[in-house]
């Protein structure tokens, strides 16, 4: 490794690459923060401008978009209550909230440290790590991916709100909605009604949109104008965060970065299921539980700090085994192979030199994120001193721009504007929405490992409990069970006293 | 004063962009891909659209790549009409699988196209787990007659991979003795051959080269005629000597039906420059573990109806 860093460091540190990155990161910032316009879209329009490029100022723009596009879906998440990405959905549970009380620097700051935290803590895993970790990542197979899913599945605890009746409720009607589609074990048609548009599925950024971002337009509608008018006191934020709070947000910013690089390295899953993860863990762990979902600084950090450590983690199985670890890796694999250069051990040691220099520009990457970032947080904070008649049709615009975007058609115009509804009416019923995305990331990939691996076991059960890693995973979901268990009955107990 | 300079300045820039366009006949064609942006078939039509302008003036490519499969193709027809400057991508994947097992999917038929040229060619191989040290025909065969469960992982439930292993082992007698296990995805279907959760797979060679490399697996034979000429894999045998049924995976580019022949023909005389371009050829061989294969319609033809003829014979050991 030691003979590569030299050359590697020279072919990395030219102004091109600098500018490069720089224009990636300012990029995916500003797309990941407009809902519906997912890192992932921005990664696909940007992608041919590389194929005239070389593959190391190639792979820096495109890096720059995928780990800005971490923290830029935190803004939107924070500013309006409406995640920009999918994979900060969970930063929205605390970031709005926060921002609601008059701290809305300090929630873009939380996020933009905890999120740079991450990302450089993954890229040095990739660094130093990357070809050790990736094998036992390979180890990892349908009835473990499966267990992953089922300890993900806990998390709808923890984001219930006050009744978990009904946020089981949410989660089931989530897991419904994922089954709309091709059944991925046979290909047969499940609720899709003949609507050939539907046997894809629903995006899950489509379903956003309208889940959080037009059900907020909507309860806006049925608002008096005066009451939507902001209190302009509330914006004078100097963004201070106190040392006590960088103590508490400490440890979950470590675990959360474990957590997100654990995560990132199995194929198939992503920073969605990081965020949550890491989000639930840190409620768990915290001496506040009660602060999350209030505007906790603890859940913004561990949220964001695990979506971005995702990003050097998803390299790992792409550098080291050729695997993309998920579908905006997957995108990049082609702007590597467009340069010939076909992702695998081998490559380490025929191109060792381009391999380092990606692998610490990925380091790079998340320092011009921090310091962009530090320069458009006073930016971004400004959006909430928009007076909300201006903001409001501004958003509905890009709402709708975003999902038709996704596939280019307006059928998925349609699907947000039902998702909206459906939102609305829950809202109504006190029903909450967090579930049900959880159900719709965690669905098809519950059920479709959950299936093969029956049909891998001839139908035996006991492949669930047939590695070491089924073991771990079993005993963490008994964990998370009895943590759940166990807050429930102090919640009941402190009732009664009360 | 500075307004005034500023408009006259722009004024003139409209009117010089204006006239030198107007000496150009350049037509944009839209390439779209209905298939992953990270798939070979698009990286592949965005080389091609790079490489457009340096044999072209008059022909510039734009790829486009909007998964969505038999979706994506139902806008594409339902949204041009002939001489469109518009091209999609059909495989035999759509016209030779879906048509028989989920024929309402589509909403478009062979005719509804005008074929203008063929990409490449893939050859599939089947790689099996190093434990098993199965690395030939014969090894197969062997294996076979032992008469155990044979389990594949596919890409897909009822694509190419699952047909192609269908239509050996049926071939072979073994057709109800296989246990297809579908994955998300080619590169997912390589890695779970080689941690021993089935026993074979069916791939693009370039989607378990590097698992091979790392001695995860054996490769056992090619889907095709002969034996495999270059590469990685090259001597690998070809199933077609041994009397079994195969195909490669090709990908056509379509224009609308009722397109001008002269449009049409120049649009392939095109395709045919760029993919006679020395550096594509060494990427596409090299990087992809692809071949340049032009082809006329009656070879287009020929390849649906062979693939065809498979999917009937072995629909019901795919899709039950």
């Amino acid at each position: 490794m030691l003979q590569y860093i030299a050359p590697a460091t020279g072919l990395l540190f030219t102004l091109e690459n600098i500018l490069w990155i720089n224009l990636g990161v300012f990029i995916g910032s500003v797309f990941a923060a407009i809902p519906g316009l997912s890192v992932i879209l921005c990664v696909i329009l940007f992608l041919p401008v590389t194929y005239s490029m070389t593959a190391i100022p190639g792979m820096m723009f495109l890096l720059g978009i995928y780990c800005a596009g971490g923290y830029g879906g935190s803004v939107s998440a924070i500013l309006i209550n409406t995640p920009g990405t999918p994979h900060a959905a969970a930063t929205m549970l605390d970031g709005h909230p926060l921002s609601e009380k008059g701290r809305t620097k300090a929630a873009l700051k939380i996020a933009l440290y905890a999120s740079t935290f991450g990302g450089i803590f993954s890229a040095l895993m990739l660094l130093f790590l990357g070809p050790q970790v990736a094998r036992v990542a390979a180890q990892l197979g349908t009835a473990e991916y499966f267990m992953v899913c089922v300890f993900g599945l806990t998390i709808i605890a923890g984001v219930s709100g006050k009744s978990m009746i009904k946020g089981l409720i949410s989660a089931c009607l989530g897991l419904l909605i994922s089954c709309v589609g091709s059944d991925p074990m046979t290909s047969y048609d499940r609720f899709t009604f003949g609507v050939s548009r539907l046997y894809l599925g629903l995006d899950l950024a489509v379903c956003l949109i309208g889940l959080f971002a037009l059900v907020e337009i909507m309860s806006k509608a049925e608002k008096r104008l005066d009451r939507l008018n902001l209190d302009t006191t509330q914006i004078k934020d100097d963004g201070v965060i106190t040392k006590a709070e960088y103590k508490r947000m400490a440890r979950s910013v470590l675990l959360s970065s474990i957590i997100g690089v654990m995560v990132g390295i199995i194929p198939g899953t992503g920073a969605s299921e990081a965020s949550w993860f890491s989000y639930n863990t840190a409620k768990n762990m915290s001496k506040h539980p009660e602060e999350f979902g209030h505007g906790s600084v603890e859940g913004i950090a561990a949220a964001e700090s695990a979506n971005n450590a995702v990003t050097g983690a998803t390299l790992i199985p792409l550098l080291t085994l050729g695997i993309p670890g998920d579908g905006t890796v997957a995108i990049m694999l082609s702007a590597l192979m467009i340069n010939g250069l076909n992702p695998g051990l081998s490559l380490f040691t025929t191109q060792g030199d381009i391999m380092y220099a990606i692998m610490l520009g990925l380091i790079l990457v998340n320092i011009f994120m921090l310091l962009q970032g530090k320069f458009l947080t006073s930016l971004f904070a400004k959006v909430v001193s928009i007076p909300q008649e201006i903001l409001t049709p501004i958003i509905v615009i890009f709402c709708f721009a975003g999902a038709y975007s996704v596939n280019e058609n307006y059928f998925d115009v349609g699907i947000a504007l039902i998702f909206g509804m459906l939102a609305w009416i829950l809202r109504k019923l006190e029903l909450p929405p967090v579930p049900i995305l959880l159900g719709l990331v965690l669905g098809s990939m519950t059920e479709t490992n959950f299936r093969r691996a029956l049909l891998i076991s001839n139908g035996s059960p006991k492949i669930f409990f047939s590695s070491v890693y089924c073991i771990i995973f079993l005993v963490l979901i008994l964990l998370a069970v009895g943590a759940i268990v166990r807050g429930k009955m102090k919640e009941r107990n402190a009732q009664k006293e009360a | 004063m500075k307004r005034r300079i500023l408009s006259i300045a722009l004024l003139a820039a409209m009117c010089a962009a204006l006239l030198a366009g107007c000496g150009q006949k350049s037509a944009t064609w839209k390439v779209t891909c209905p298939w992953a942006p990270s798939g070979v078939a698009a990286m592949v039509s965005q080389q091609a659209a790079t490489k457009s302008t340096s044999y072209s003036d008059s022909i510039t490519l734009v790829a486009e790549a909007i998964k969505g499969d038999a979706a994506t193709v139902n806008t594409w027809v339902a949204d041009t009409k002939a001489n469109d400057t518009e091209l999609v991508f059909v495989g035999e994947g759509l016209l030779s699988i879906t048509s028989i097992l989920d024929p309402a999917k589509m909403q478009f038929g062979y005719e509804d196209f005008v074929f203008v040229e063929n990409l490449y060619s893939s050859i599939f191989v089947l790689s099996a787990d190093a434990k098993l040290n199965i690395s030939s025909v014969a090894d197969l065969e062997a294996y076979v007659q032992q008469g155990t469960e044979i389990s594949v992982a596919v890409n897909g439930a009822t694509g190419s991979e699952a047909f192609l292993a269908a239509s050996l082992f049926g071939a072979m007698g073994a057709g109800d003795k296989l246990k297809l296990t579908p994955y998300q995805s080619a590169a997912e279907a390589a890695q779970a051959v080689a941690r021993g959760e089935t026993q074979f797979a069916v791939s693009h060679q370039s989607q378990i080269l590097e698992t091979y490399q790392q001695n995860g697996v054996t490769i056992v034979c090619a889907f095709d005629e002969g034996n495999i000429e270059s590469g990685p894999f090259a001597g690998v045998e070809g199933v077609g000597q041994h009397g079994y049924p195969y195909f490669r995976n090709r990908c056509f580019i379509m224009a609308r039906a009722g397109t001008d022949e002269k449009k049409v023909a120049e649009l392939k005389e095109l395709y045919g420059k760029i993919l006679a371009d020395a550096e594509v050829v060494d990427w596409l061989q090299n990087t992809m573990l692809l071949e340049v294969d032009t082809m006329s319609v009656a070879d287009v033809e020929a390849h649906v109806e062979n693939v065809k003829g498979i999917v009937n014979e072995y629909k019901d050991v795919v899709a039950g």
